[in-house]
């Protein structure tokens, strides 16, 4: 039982966010599994983290939406006599149109991914968070504070991923569990080509890189907070959001949208049916 | 294509919030379609508004937090030339205690009701909606604006419910489909006895009955309101929350779930 070694457990590790949140991690020395589809980004930042003289990481190349596969994933770490002390759910994607017109099955794999997969994976191991006094960091998104018109299913997971993190904060304080929302703005990563947004367009003032999002992210949440916003110019689009009323920000938000450009959204491949042997799998 | 039937979907309809709406919707001359697990009380619904002189609605007993639902209420629907000009997603429930001590299938179990079936119904009929100029009402709740500790997945499926649906009233208002949200606090329903709450624990100033509720919750939609908050202590707590600072917020609302928890869990489990 307590000979199982704690990891650091990473969703959506393949790329950005996840990636850097990975690399922190590792940097500061955890032991990481790095969780995503199966695709050869992840081997390669395995590699990559192996490289610097740390341990190599766990790769579990898996379709978290897969019909039980969060247990699956459990089984699998049971078997390598590992135990997460830190969740990091960093796995969702966002998709960029108006409701109606997106494909609705799409979306609907959105809530499943973005919602019951997070709220799945930071209840799951709370006895082994709760033993190794970690924790889980779920990334959010300014989007939490707000309705998205035109992102309206994105908007609205990313509500349910901050009204979720902040509760469950307050519930888990008394057994030493950190709770921490991560709250990024505009990050250029794969998420842009994910949801059909044309990325060269969305560079404003509160653009921050993968790599200082995971840095304030890591660093809030071993402090212990709540709500982690990284940069000066999301903490005042936050202001703005508190203070002025909806009828007049939806407005804002939707005119400022109707001049992002929207692009076919680029789908994973199709993930196989069941994880993909890995050679790090038993 | 045309000459179906235009009906006022409703979900949950088989008792509380969902049954005030059905007999509005009924008594304001719209053809309701009555949508819950439970057969023997949405029939005893249906025959209440029959009694009242409209015609009987169609009862369509059925899970939906079964994924393949939506679908199959859009069958019924075709075979027998019907056609949602409104959709009313009313059926959700909530589990009060903490979330590492509730059963976990039993809360991802209500994101695939609460949040799951809500949009899939709420974007399947878009077209059928707009033929009819008509609407969307989905059922939040005041819990989708704050957090709340001891309901944390509940408060969170209807902070869902509110963004989900203020986007959805931007996005649909140029279809002229209209949408809002109904946010009501405590009411007085089998609600609380699902979720394990002691009614008589409730703040006795912010209960609205179910029949108030749902009536000004059609009125809101009618009218066009994004969000519809029922009762005045209820809109004015919206505000006060609005300014309140968060730690204080989830101290006061964390200490006031503790004091709520009904003797013992009386609701049968499901199957």
């Amino acid at each position: 039982m307590a000979a199982l070694s704690p990891v650091v457990l990473i969703t959506g590790a393949s790329s950005g966010i996840g990636a850097a949140l990975a690399r922190r991690f590792a940097a500061q020395g955890h032991d990481l599994v790095l969780v995503a589809l199966p695709e050869p980004q992840l081997a390669a930042l395995a590699e990559e983290i192996a490289a610097t003289g740390r341990n190599r990481p766990l790769v579990v190349p898996i379709d978290l939406t897969g019909i039980n596969a969060t247990g699956r994933l459990a089984q699998i770490l049971a078997a390598h006599g590992v135990e997460p002390e830190i969740i990091v759910n960093s796995a969702g994607f966002g998709l960029f149109g108006p409701a109606a017109e997106l494909d609705r099955n799409e979306q609907l794999a959105m809530i499943d991914l973005n919602v019951r997969v997070l709220t799945d994976l930071s209840l799951r191991f709370i006895d082994s968070l709760a033993r190794h006094r970690g924790g889980v960091l779920s990334v959010a998104s300014l989007s939490s504070f707000v309705p998205v018109p035109s992102m309206a299913v994105y908007g609205a997971t990313k509500a349910y991923v901050i009204s979720l993190c902040e509760a469950l904060h307050r519930e888990l304080a008394p057994k030493g569990v950190r709770m921490t929302a991560l709250c990024p703005g505009n990050v250029q990563t794969g998420f842009q080509l994910r949801a059909g947004i044309d990325g060269g367009r969305v560079r404003g003032f509160a653009f921050s890189s993968p790599e200082e999002v995971a840095r304030q992210g890591y660093d809030g949440f071993m402090r212990g907070k709540r709500v982690v916003i990284p940069g000066f110019g999301n903490k005042m689009i936050r202001l703005a959001m508190r203070v002025l009323p909806r009828a007049l920000f939806l407005p804002i938000i939707a005119s400022h949208l109707r001049r992002v450009r929207r692009l076919p959204p680029v789908r994973p491949a199709p993930a196989p049916a069941v994880a993909a042997p890995a050679e790090s799998l038993p | 294509m045309t000459g179906l039937r235009p009906v006022a979907l409703i979900t949950g309809a088989s008792s509380g919030i969902g049954a005030a709406l059905a007999r509005i919707f009924a008594e304001k001359g719209h053809d309701p379609v009555l949508v819950a697990r439970r057969e023997a009380a949405l029939n005893a619904v249906a025959d209440e508004i029959a009694a009242s002189g409209r015609s009987r609605p169609l009862v369509i007993p059925i899970d939906l937090t079964r994924i393949d639902t939506p679908v199959r209420i859009g069958h019924e629907l075709g075979a027998r030339g019907l056609e949602p000009a409104f959709v009313v997603n009313n059926a959700g429930y909530g589990l009060l205690g903490r979330a590492t001590e509730l059963d976990r299938t039993e809360q991802l179990a209500m994101i695939d009701l609460n949040v799951r079936a809500l949009t899939d119904l709420s974007l399947r009929f878009i077209d059928n909606l707009a033929r009819h100029r008509g609407g969307i009402l989905n059922v939040a709740s005041v819990a989708g604006f704050f957090p709340g500790p001891g309901m944390a997945l509940y408060h969170a499926t209807k902070a869902y419910v509110l963004s989900f649906s203020e986007s959805l009233h931007q996005e649909l208002a140029p279809l002229g489909i209209r949408v809002s949200a109904l946010c009501p606090g405590p009411v007085p329903t089998g609600f609380h006895a699902r979720a394990g709450i002691n009614d008589a624990t409730l703040p006795r100033l912010l209960t609205c009955s179910a029949e108030a509720v749902a009536r000004e919750g059609y009125e809101g939609l009618m009218r066009g309101k994004r969000v519809v908050i029922p009762g005045r202590t209820n809109r004015l707590m919206r505000l006060m929350l609005h300014a309140a600072p968060r730690q204080t917020l989830l101290s006061v609302f964390d200490a006031a779930m503790k004091s709520r928890r009904a003797p013992q869990p009386p609701w049968p489990k499901r199957t």
